[in-house]
C-alpha cells in the first residue's frame, strides 16, 4: 500500500515538471519584458502558444527523411523519460531504482542528437549551421557537465538522484565548499544546456545568432509544439536539479500530506525565484561571440577541477 | 564548535579562490580592477576572520587598512592614471596563452599548491590548513599572470595578486606579524602603485604602445 501510494506521488511529480514547464518559460519571458520596460505578454502565453500550434496544419519539406517526422517524438519522450528520475518535492521518485543522474544526461543527449540530426536532414543551409553550432557546443558542455556532476556524487556518495538529493537535503552547506563551486559551474553549464543568454538568444530569428532555433526553424504545427514544449521541460528539469542539489531546505522526506504541501509550495517559490534570477542576468548581459564561448566553459571546467581538489582534502 | 569555524575558514577560503579567478578570466583592465577590488574585500574579510580566531585585536586594524588602501585607494589611483589612455591599451588582446588555456591551467596551479602544503610537514593549525593553500595558489596564479600577459597594466595587477598572496601567507603562519611592519608593507605598495603608474603612463607616451614585447626592440624599425 505504501509502495502504491509513493509511485502515485512520484506519477504526479512528473505530471508537475510537464504541467509547469510552460510556465516556467512564460515567467522568464515576463520577467525579461518588465526590466526592458515592456509590459510584455502574460505568463500562460506559452500554453496558448502550445494549444494554437498544437491546432494547426503541418507542412513538411519533401526534402525530408523519416528523422525530420521522428525528431520530435524522440525528442519528447527521451525528455519525457528523464522527468521521471528527477525528485521534485519529495526527497526520492519511485523511478530512482532504473536509473541516475548519468542516464538523465544520455536522455539528453539523445534527444539534442536527433534535433541536430534533424537540423541536417532538412539540407537547408540553416539547418546545418545550428546543427554544427549546437555539436560544437554539446561538444565542450558535455566534459564540464560531467566534472561538476562528479563533485556532486564524491560528496554526497552516488550518482543516483534519490540518494543524491537525500543526502543533501539532511546536510548543511558549510561543511563541503566544493558544493559552491560545483555550483558555480553546473550553473554556467546550465544556462548553455538550456540556450540561455550568453549562449544561444531563445528570442532571436537573426541568423547571426542562433543556435537552436535554426535547427527547429522548418517545424510546423504539431511538431514545433511538441519540440517547444520539450524544450521547456529540459529546461524545468535542469533547474529543479540545481535548485533540489544545492538549496533543498523545505524540500519532503517523508509522504505526510503536510510535508509534501510545504514541499510543493517551497518547489513552487524557489523555482520561480530562480527563474526570475536567471532572466535578470540574461537582461544584464549580451550575447557572446560563439568563439568566446569556450572562454565560459573553460571557467566551468576549471571551477568542478578546483572541487574535485577541494573534494580530496 | 571546532568543526564549524574550520568550516567557515574554508568556506571563506573557496570565495577568495573564486575572486582570484576573476582576474584570470578577464581581459579588460576595469574588469581586472573590479574583480581585484572584490578580491580585497574579501581579503579583509579573511583577515577579520583570523583576528577573530586568534583574539589579536592588531590584526583587525590590519584587516581595516586592506579594506581601505587595497579596495578603495589603490583602485582609484589605477583609474585616475589610465583614463587618459586609449582604450586599446587597456585590453588584454593577445596574450602568450589564450584565456580559456590561462583558466585551466590557474586551476592546475591551485590543485599544485593544496599538493605542495601537503608534503610540507607543518605544525597542524586550523587557519594555517584553511589559509595557507589559498594563498599560495594566489601567489602562483599571480606568478603566472605576470609571465603571461603582455601589457604593462595587466602585470601591475598581476603584481598585486601576488602581493595579496605574500599578506595572506604571512598573516596565516605568523598569525599578524606587527602592526608597524604592516603598515609599512601598506605604504610600500602604494608607493610601487604611484611609482609604476607613473611608469607606464611614460612608456604610452614614448613607446605609443604598453605590449611589453615592444620594449625589448632596441632598433627603431
Amino acid at each position: 500500500m505504501l509502495n502504491m501510494i509513493t509511485i502515485i506521488i512520484g506519477l504526479i511529480q512528473v505530471l508537475v515538471i510537464l504541467v509547469l514547464a510552460p510556465l516556467l518559460t512564460g515567467i522568464i519571458r515576463k520577467t525579461k519584458a518588465r526590466t526592458q520596460k515592456r509590459i510584455g505578454a502574460s505568463i500562460l502565453q506559452p500554453y496558448y502558444d502550445l494549444l494554437k500550434l498544437v491546432r494547426k496544419d503541418e507542412v513538411i519539406s519533401d526534402q525530408t527523411s523519416w528523422i525530420f517526422r521522428a525528431c520530435p517524438w524522440i525528442n519528447f519522450a527521451a525528455i519525457t523519460t528523464a522527468a521521471f528520475f528527477i525528485p521534485v518535492f519529495l526527497a526520492y521518485t519511485p523511478f530512482g531504482l532504473v536509473g541516475d543522474l548519468l542516464l538523465v544526461i544520455g536522455l539528453f543527449a539523445l534527444g539534442r542528437f536527433f534535433t541536430m540530426l534533424a537540423g541536417l536532414d532538412v539540407a537547408s543551409s540553416f539547418g546545418g549551421l545550428g546543427s554544427s553550432r549546437e555539436m560544437m557546443i554539446s561538444a565542450l558542455l558535455e566534459p564540464a557537465l560531467f566534472l561538476s556532476i562528479f563533485v556532486v556524487a564524491i560528496t554526497y556518495g552516488g550518482t543516483n538522484l534519490s540518494t543524491l538529493i537525500s543526502a543533501s537535503s539532511n546536510s548543511s552547506f558549510l561543511p563541503h565548499p566544493q558544493i559552491i563551486f560545483a555550483a558555480i559551474g553546473l550553473f554556467i553549464i546550465i544556462l548553455g544546456e538550456t540556450g540561455r543568454l550568453p549562449f544561444d538568444n531563445p528570442a532571436t530569428h537573426l541568423e547571426l545568432t542562433m543556435v537552436h532555433e535554426t535547427m527547429i526553424l522548418e517545424y510546423s504545427g504539431k511538431s514545433l509544439a511538441l519540440m517547444e514544449w520539450s524544450q521547456s521541460i529540459k529546461q524545468i528539469i535542469l533547474f529543479t536539479l540545481m535548485i533540489n542539489i544545492f538549496v533543498p531546505w523545505g524540500i519532503s522526506s517523508s509522504i505526510l500530506l503536510s510535508t509534501l504541501a510545504v514541499g510543493f509550495l517551497t518547489f513552487i517559490g524557489k523555482i520561480s525565484l530562480f527563474g526570475i534570477f536567471v532572466a535578470f542576468l540574461e537582461s544584464s548581459v549580451a550575447k557572446w561571440r560563439l568563439f568566446r564561448i569556450p572562454d565560459l566553459i573553460a571557467i566551468a571546467i576549471a571551477t568542478s577541477m578546483i572541487g574535485i581538489v577541494l573534494c580530496y582534502l | 564548535m571546532d568543526t564549524i569555524q574550520f568550516d567557515i575558514l574554508t568556506i571563506s577560503g573557496a570565495i577568495l579562490l573564486i575572486a582570484t579567478f576573476g582576474i584570470v578570466a578577464t581581459r579588460g583592465f576595469m574588469d581586472w580592477l573590479n574583480a581585484y577590488r572584490y578580491q580585497s574585500i574579501v581579503l579583509s574579510g579573511v583577515t577579520a576572520i583570523i583576528g577573530y580566531v586568534t583574539g589579536i585585536w592588531e590584526i583587525y586594524i590590519a584587516a581595516g587598512l586592506t579594506l581601505v588602501i587595497k579596495s578603495i585607494i589603490i583602485p582609484k589611483v589605477l583609474t585616475y592614471v589610465t583614463r587618459k589612455l586609449e582604450i586599446e591599451f587597456k585590453l588584454e588582446t593577445n596574450p602568450y596563452v589564450s584565456i580559456r588555456a590561462s583558466v585551466i591551467i590557474s586551476a592546475l596551479l591551485v590543485a599544485l599548491s593544496y599538493f605542495l602544503i601537503q608534503q610540507i610537514p607543518f605544525k597542524s593549525d586550523q587557519i594555517v590548513n584553511a589559509y595557507l593553500p589559498v594563498s599560495m595558489a594566489q601567489f602562483f596564479i599571480g606568478l603566472f599572470v605576470l609571465v603571461n600577459r603582455r601589457t604593462v597594466l595587466s602585470q601591475v595587477v598581476g603584481l598585486l595578486i601576488i602581493e595579496n598572496g605574500l599578506f595572506l601567507f604571512a598573516m596565516a603562519l605568523t598569525h599578524g606579524v606587527s602592526l608597524l611592519i604592516e603598515i609599512g608593507i601598506f605604504v610600500d605598495i602604494l608607493v610601487g602603485i604611484l611609482i609604476s603608474s607613473i611608469l607606464l603612463f611614460r612608456i604610452s607616451r614614448t613607446f605609443d604602445s604598453l605590449d611589453v614585447g615592444k620594449l625589448e626592440n632596441l632598433r627603431d624599425d
